[in-house]
């Protein structure tokens, strides 16, 4: 069930995440298909052998094709990975919906709740397609760390084994140890919520508070994370492993990390709106925060981070006051007991 | 079933099994092992059943000869043991369906149901072409009966219906037959068969033996390739996804998913035998029932047993005939409805389907249904695959159930007046309550009056069902509490509420309960607001 040598694979989205995921395939010895929006991108990483704007350093193999054909990836592939970012994901997924058939297996990477609707991206890959055979993939994964080989780990989590046996044979390296779950909503929901809790880190650090205060942020972080997740019917070890702890400690304690930059860029006095206009790339945490919020305060969950970096981001709220509210959130015992809404 | 076919099928079905479990086990050892577990669980089942009865005098002495033979027995002993335990299991489980002898007692159920009722019956029902109006004037089909119809044509048919009754077998055969469809196969408890009223029909309308007290895992491999056989056969088969009959009156939500499975298997082998008609289709329906004959003893089990594994009821108001036919007078001399609704049917995987039985994604694009089994260019079993598609088909059926379920007046005064009694008692637990009735054995008009406007409003604002039925919509609560009394008041032993004067009684909580909680699982709470 494994993938075979002459299969191609299929990437969709042709940013920092999707071009390492296409280049580790095609080191694996697989040709991968990227799927970039527009065709001069295509056109450009076929004819420069680089992705210039996401993964400047690295070269890309010469078994990676660009296409803007999304038809031509669904018909030649049958094992897609699907790296949209999540305000671009719906959309992206309606056009694919149209040529995948019910033997496709896609596992996609994207580390957001949708805005509006606060679904997961699974959720959406099925309202869009007529897919089955949907995976998650999400770990300790920053792409440039990856790119560059640096040994690291990921979860495919899904409730098909066919679909882990691929995503396995196709990406499982000697750099890159691929674990098979069947908690999708776990996975989903801590390679969303990481972004959050790497915002408040990202502040901390461009504060220069100490790794006391950054260990604090993580672990209740991850508190609140496994609460969250658990109430979304996520299951509870999910989130001590790569998709929950794993990812949660590299995201808050790397620089690399775009969530991070933004939060330590907003603790040095810069406005939200000007860090996102000139960061190429996209913090999927901002956005994140407002969907988590929201779907929070629907269900009558208490998540005292998410609120007070919700505040910071779209209420006005200060640095200072982050700080402030982070520091007054009522203490009592450490764990609580954690059920499914 | 045709003759010729049953035996087919019997055959069929305990070859498949064994050849599987021969071609699985790596040594004589683990046949024996297969075979000792069987030997296990039916001496288990036999010690605590009736040792007078034929069957079973039967039974033990097949089994004792059994255990003797297997302390010798070679591989080709073995195989041959095995062959007759699961050929033993493939007969006990085939009916003695006919269609010839089905199309003639479903014509017949009215009339032999006026026979039973005569005695009991208002005057203007006496004649038997009175009782036949009566009886097709109570059972109502709706929803997207149509397009069942059309996709019978088309392919094999699994009816998937909620289920309340023993009777939901009797009624969903009977609305069956009014569409004009062919008869559907289903599995029924032997109890049923054994059931002085119900044998008659069990025996003729399409009926397979179910026995719930054999646990071991040969008996339930037959029964699940016996179904998947006669689906392969072209039979449209019923089954009750929610296993048993709620108990608490909920629509089921958590669906059993074995003989739901067997729909993937039967697809798999269509293709790869090159059928002309490969596809199944599924129809799930909901029964509803203003009345439900069994809601007491139903609900006074489901209150003993919360929390603890059930016992199968073989004695309840099904097994009292004057029960019956109290239930059955109410059903046409009063309006005590029962309604079928047909929800869109669907694929083996969840996908609704058009009226040419082509499946469609969630945005109307056709799918081949095919596609889901193919490996390497040809379709294959994978047990951990379609059991997944399974779990999908049941979701979806699940929210179907929750979409097409018909609000009827004794639910929503039911779930009005249990709200009513938990926040009028905010301190007393559950059962206290259910038994004592707290503080106050009655409501004002008023204040259940509004509690019924309030839930009625909120109903049906609710953006995916229930359906309210037309004594429901549209109409003023005291005309649906009014309803509602009428209808508690006529058949159950204690009616449920009772009016006397302006106030309004709870007399039969249980009762409230049970039928209330057909409105749950809408989320309801949240909609109407903490109070």
């Amino acid at each position: 069930m494994g993938t075979k040598r002459d299969e191609t694979i299929g990437v969709v989205g042709a940013g920092s995440w999707g071009t390492t995921l296409a280049v580790v395939a095609c080191e694996h010895g697989t040709k991968t298909l990227l799927h970039c929006r527009k065709e001069e991108v295509a056109k450009e990483l076929n004819e420069t052998r680089l992705n210039q704007t996401y993964l400047p350093d690295i070269r890309l193999p010469s078994n990676l094709e660009a296409t803007a054909d999304l038809q031509r990836v669904a018909e030649t592939c049958q094992f897609i990975l699907f790296v949209v970012p999540s305000h671009g994901f719906r959309a992206t997924a309606r056009v694919l919906g149209g040529y995948v058939t019910g033997q496709h297996i896609v596992v996609h990477a994207t580390k957001g709740i949708e805005q509006g609707t606060h679904k997961r991206m699974s959720e959406v890959l099925r309202e869009e397609t007529c897919l089955r055979k949907i995976g998650v993939l999400s770990g300790p994964n920053l792409a440039r760390e990856l790119a560059q080989h640096h040994p690291t780990g990921t979860l495919v989590a899904s409730a098909y084994d066919e679909v882990f046996a691929r995503a396995h044979a196709a990406l499982h390296t000697d750099y890159f140890r691929v674990y098979g779950g069947r908690d999708v909503v776990g996975a989903e929901v801590a390679g969303a919520f990481k972004n959050i809790v790497a915002l408040a880190a990202g502040v901390a650090a461009g504060l220069k508070l100490g790794e006391n205060t950054k260990a604090l942020l993580l672990t209740r972080g991850l508190s609140e994370m496994a609460r969250f997740g658990v109430s979304m019917g996520g299951e509870l070890m999910t989130f001590g492993g790569m998709a929950g702890m794993g990812d949660l400690i590299a995201t808050c304690s790397s620089p690399l990390s775009r969530n991070h930059q933004v939060g330590a860029r907003l603790a040095a006095g810069e406005s939200l709106a000007k860090i996102q206009s000139e960061m190429q790339m996209v913090a999927e945490g901002v956005k994140t925060t407002r969907a988590v919020h929201e779907y929070a305060r629907e269900k009558g969950l208490d998540l005292p981070i998410v609120a007070a970096v919700h505040r910071l981001l779209y209420e006005g709220g200060d640095v200072p006051t982050l700080l402030r509210d982070l520091m007054s959130i009522p203490t009592g015992r450490e764990f609580v007991a954690l059920s499914a809404n | 079933m045709r003759r010729e076919d049953r035996e087919r099928a019997q055959i069929e079905a305990a070859t498949r099994v064994v050849d599987r479990i021969v071609a699985r086990a790596k040594t004589s050892d683990e046949l024996e092992e297969v075979l000792s577990d069987t030997l296990y669980w039916e001496r288990q089942r036999l010690d605590r059943e009736r040792k007078d009865k034929k069957r079973i005098k039967q039974d033990v002495a097949f089994y004792q000869e059994l255990g003797r033979k297997l302390r010798h027995a070679s591989e080709p002993d073995l195989r041959d043991y095995l062959d007759r335990v699961a050929r033993r299991f493939a007969g006990e489980i085939v009916g003695s369906f006919d269609d010839r002898v089905y199309r003639m007692s479903t014509t017949a159920v009215p009339a032999i149901l006026s026979v039973m009722l005569r005695a009991t019956t208002p005057d203007r029902l006496r004649s038997l072409s009175g009782m036949r109006r009566g009886l097709s004037d109570h059972v109502e089909v709706q929803g997207a009966v149509d397009r069942v119809k059309r996709l019978g044509k088309l392919g094999t048919m699994i009816v998937v219906p909620t289920h309340s009754s023993h009777l939901d077998s009797l009624v969903l055969g009977y609305a069956v037959h009014l569409l004009g469809m062919p008869p559907l196969l289903y599995g029924a408890g032997l109890n049923l068969f054994e059931n002085p009223i119900m044998s008659f029909f069990m025996n003729n309308l399409g009926a397979y033996r179910v026995d719930r007290k054999k646990k071991d895992a040969l008996y339930k491999d037959v029964l699940k390739e016996y179904a998947t056989v006669a689906l392969e056969l072209g039979y449209d088969n019923l089954f009750f996804p929610g296993g048993t009959r709620s108990r608490s009156g909920v629509v089921e939500q958590h669906l059993k998913r074995g003989l739901l499975g067997t729909g993937v298997q039967a697809f798999v082998n269509n293709l790869r035998a090159g059928r002309d008609k490969p596809n199944l289709y599924v129809a799930p329906c909901t029964i509803s029932y203003k009345l439900v004959l069994e809601a007491e003893t139903l609900i006074e089990d489901y209150l003993k047993e919360v929390g603890k594994s059930r016992y199968i009821i073989e004695d309840d108001e099904f097994s009292r005939p004057r029960r019956v036919l109290e239930f059955m007078k109410e059903l046409v001399s009063l309006d005590a409805r029962v309604v079928v609704t047909f929800a869109e049917p669907l694929d083996l995987f969840g996908n609704p389907v058009d009226d040419a039985g082509q499946s469609l994604d969630p945005r109307g694009r056709v799918v081949d249904p095919k596609s889901y089994v193919m490996v390497d260019g040809e379709p294959k079993h994978d047990r951990q695959r379609d059991a997944e598609y399974t779990n999908e088909l049941s979701r979806e059926i699940a929210a179907a159930f929750l979409r097409h379920n018909v609000a009827m007046s004794t639910h929503v005064v039911g779930l009005a007046a249990s709200r009513l009694l938990t926040r009028k008692n905010p301190d007393v637990d559950r059962y206290r309550l259910l038994r004592t009735g707290g503080i106050s054995p009655c409501f004002s008009l008023s204040e259940i009056s509004g509690e019924i406007d309030h839930l009625v409003k909120t109903l049906a604002e609710l953006p995916s069902g229930p359906r309210l039925g037309p004594e429901i919509a549209g109409q003023p609560a005291d005309g649906i509490l009014e309803d509602a009394l009428k209808a508690y008041g006529c058949y159950h032993l204690h009616p449920a509420l009772q009016r006397r004067g302006d106030r309004i009684f709870h007399e039969d909580r249980n009762l409230l309960l049970y039928y209330g909680n057909r409105l749950r699982g809408y989320d309801l709470g949240r909609a109407l607001g903490a109070n």
